[in-house]
């Protein structure tokens, strides 16, 4: 039984087990991850009826996503998974997305979300393998406004990620051998932040 | 009505009248009443009933003992069998827990049965016998003891550049795990908020199996969990937060949020065993600069001054840019403060100006002392005479330290206050350490320096200021807090 944790656009959190979404908690505060964290996953157990003894694994959701809120349920979910002992596996949101909304007779399509400053976290499918899994046709990437424009002839889904696709997508892949070992988050991009260098006060 | 309150000199009367007649030739004298009720390590209670003293009792709890003792009770023989007597012991029992005790002892005459009785009741078991203790009658004395069980309480600490989680047990330090992001900040030349936030992400697994380990405890063994929420960097606090928070759930443990810069001022009592109350707290470092008042840890902190601008960590990495030495500043300056003047350049002590008492007495600023420095430095580069480091450094910091330190002794004196504890990274600052010893000395004041793991930012003093909130019996903060970047000081706990 897996605990599923996203950060990526409000607070989300559930209970997944055989595909099947047991407990659901959603937050919608973008800006209240920290505030929300606890809730979410304690109604999530809630709902579900279990306890967290119960819970066999957790999956977290690594991004791509506003930094602050995104760090939040991946240091819950890692915070979580450390203290019951239990495996810790971490899904690239685009993935759980793509996976949960295939779009059928189509060569690619893409996964888009809000990256902020005007640009868009991506990444183009291809197919899905004999697992259910969506394939990857790119690498998770940031593109600019026109960049996007380049791919405007493929089908484009821009559904949020949340706990339960993060949950579902987890088991699958688990289940299908794939590694979800790397729980860093996927920014994506450096910290805006350059060198210092030395400023005269006096003209 | 019974009313069970603390004893007060004007009650020294009414207690020896009561002693005399109750303990008659064993009583104590007057002397030693007033000598023992009023020592800082004792805590007398006193049982009133319409305005008159029928009972009391006293507990001595030596600071870092972890033990207290019942010194003495007695009720008056016209209120005995009411309860009052039990009243009085379970006072003393949370005075005990709350000052860290892990065991409580005290004598009674064998033949007391009732109080022997009363004493059970709170699980005090007899440990020994001291035989013919009371004499003349030659009754034995019950020598028993209670054990007190002090909370096991996990603190993370994410405010900063450091990732911390302590563990300890009341009053004592069991694990102190840290992870700094202090290097990969050198090359920006200060703490930038998202490469810590960062940095914290990635160190919270390693650091809370390195606090397990260092203290051979798993987490179900923990009372209660205690996180920073502020003040801080939004980013950096919400990764402790949301770790908090689930380990909470995951373990249905009680959760406190709880401020850093009390955290500094609790992490004296991991240190001594206790916390000596009043105290004047000097908090230093990159990015606090906050000289407290604490008449109580939980329910009184006063914020006296801080700074208006620059922190005083801050002053030194940025002055140490100026003479081209690397971050963190304050460790370099020292270095090359060794072979310098502190008396060759008379640099500009901020808000030090009788114009500045009136508004400013306790606040700090260092922006325009690093500008003089830079300043000079720039002048002397101009007409290229060669810029005496070592000369600059010494001056700088002397200017800095003499501040800092002028203005703590200056509130322990106007408050009354015979003890100065001082907190944060600054205070690995040599000459710091020296003038605060050399003043306090001078004014007769204690000076408290924790040592240094527990002077920068660390886990372990959010959960030593999580044990004392546990202690004292208070409620948990719950699942709802978010971070707070400016938190007031007054605040010890967001609930």
């Amino acid at each position: 039984m897996i605990l599923a944790i996203d950060t990526t656009a409000g607070t989300t959190a559930a209970v997944v087990d055989k595909q099947q979404v047991l407990g659901f908690s959603e937050f919608e505060d973008r800006f209240g991850h920290a505030e929300n964290i606890g809730n979410a996953i304690e109604q999530a157990l809630q709902q579900a009826k279990v306890a967290a003894a119960d819970i066999s694994s957790v999956a977290i959701s690594r991004g791509p996503a506003s930094y602050t809120g995104l760090r939040v349920g991946m240091a819950a979910g890692i915070a979580f998974a450390t203290s019951r002992s239990i495996p810790l596996v971490a899904v690239v949101a685009l993935d759980a997305v793509a996976t949960a909304n295939p779009v059928e007779n189509s060569e690619q399509w893409m996964v888009v979300s809000d990256a902020k400053r005007g640009e868009f976290f991506s990444c183009r499918y291809s197919g899905v393998d004999e697992s259910g899994l969506a394939i990857r046709f790119s690498e998770p990437e940031v593109l600019k406004p026109e960049q996007v424009e380049k791919y405007s002839d493929l089908a484009r889904v821009d559904i949020n990620s949340d706990a339960k696709l993060i949950g579902m997508y987890a088991e699958k892949a688990i289940e299908a051998g794939v590694d979800l070992s790397d729980a860093t988050a996927l920014y994506l991009r450096s910290p805006d932040v350059t060198p210092s260098t030395k400023k005269r006060v006096t003209g | 009505m019974i009313q069970i309150r603390d004893l007060t000199e004007a009650d020294v009367e009414a207690v020896y009248q009561l002693e005399k007649k109750i303990f008659k030739s064993d009583a104590w004298s007057k002397q030693n009443l007033i000598a023992d009720s009023q020592a800082s390590h004792t805590h007398y209670f006193v049982a009133e009933e319409n305005q008159e003293v029928v009972g009391y009792a006293g507990l001595s709890s030596p600071p870092g003992s972890f033990q207290a003792d019942i010194n003495t009770i007695a009720i008056a023989e016209s209120h005995r069998r009411q309860g009052i007597a039990h009243q009085l012991v379970e006072r003393m029992i949370h005075m005990a827990t709350r000052n860290g005790a892990e065991n409580m002892f005290l004598d009674v005459r064998a033949d007391n049965l009732s109080a022997i009785k009363l004493y059970e009741s709170f699980s005090f078991d007899q440990i020994d016998v001291r035989k013919n203790y009371y004499q003349p009658a030659g009754v034995d004395a019950l020598v028993m003891r209670k054990r007190i069980s002090q909370p096991l309480v996990m603190g993370i600490e994410t405010s900063c550049d450091e990732t911390g989680v302590g563990i300890v047990r009341g009053n004592r330090l069991i694990s102190n795990a840290l992870n700094s992001s202090m290097e990969i900040h050198a090359r920006f030349g200060g703490v930038v908020p998202e490469v810590a936030a960062r940095a914290h992400l990635e160190a919270l697994k390693p650091t809370i199996d390195s606090a397990l380990s260092e203290a051979g405890i798993e987490i179900s063994d923990l009372d209660a969990i205690s996180v920073t929420n502020g003040p801080g960097l939004s980013g950096a606090l919400m990764v402790g937060i949301g770790a908090a928070k689930a380990i909470a759930v995951a373990h249905d443990k009680p959760l406190y949020a709880v401020n850093h810069l009390v955290g500094h001022v609790g992490a004296d009592i991991l240190e001594r065993g206790s916390l000596q109350t009043p105290s004047i707290a000097l908090l230093v470092s990159g990015g606090h600069t906050s000289l407290l008042l604490v008449r109580d840890l939980l329910d009184d902190v006063e914020l006296l001054g801080e700074t208006i601008d620059d922190a005083a960590g801050e002053a030194f990495d940025k002055v140490a840019r100026v003479l081209g030495l690397p971050y963190p500043g304050g460790p370099e300056i020292d270095k090359v403060a060794i072979n310098g003047n502190p008396q060759a350049i008379r640099f500009p002590r901020g808000l030090n100006l009788p114009k500045d008492m009136a508004e400013h007495q306790y606040d700090f600023s260092f922006s325009g002392l690093k500008t003089a420095v830079a300043r000079y430095v720039e002048k002397a580069e101009d007409s290229s005479e060669e810029v005496q480091v070592a000369d600059v450094a010494a001056s700088f910091r002397e200017a800095v330290v003499d501040v800092l330190i002028s203005k703590a002794v200056k509130a322990c004196i106007e408050y009354d206050v015979p003890r100065l504890i001082l907190g944060g990274g600054v205070t690995a600052n040599a000459r710091l350490r020296e003038v605060a010893k050399l003043k306090c000395d001078e004014a007769g004041i204690e000076l408290r320096i924790p040592k240094f793991s527990l002077c920068t930012d660390n886990g372990a003093m959010i959960a030593s200021l999580g044990a004392q909130l546990v202690m004292a019996g208070r409620k948990p903060s719950g699942l709802g807090f978010g971070s707070e970047s400016t938190m007031d000081v007054s605040k010890v706990q967001s609930l």
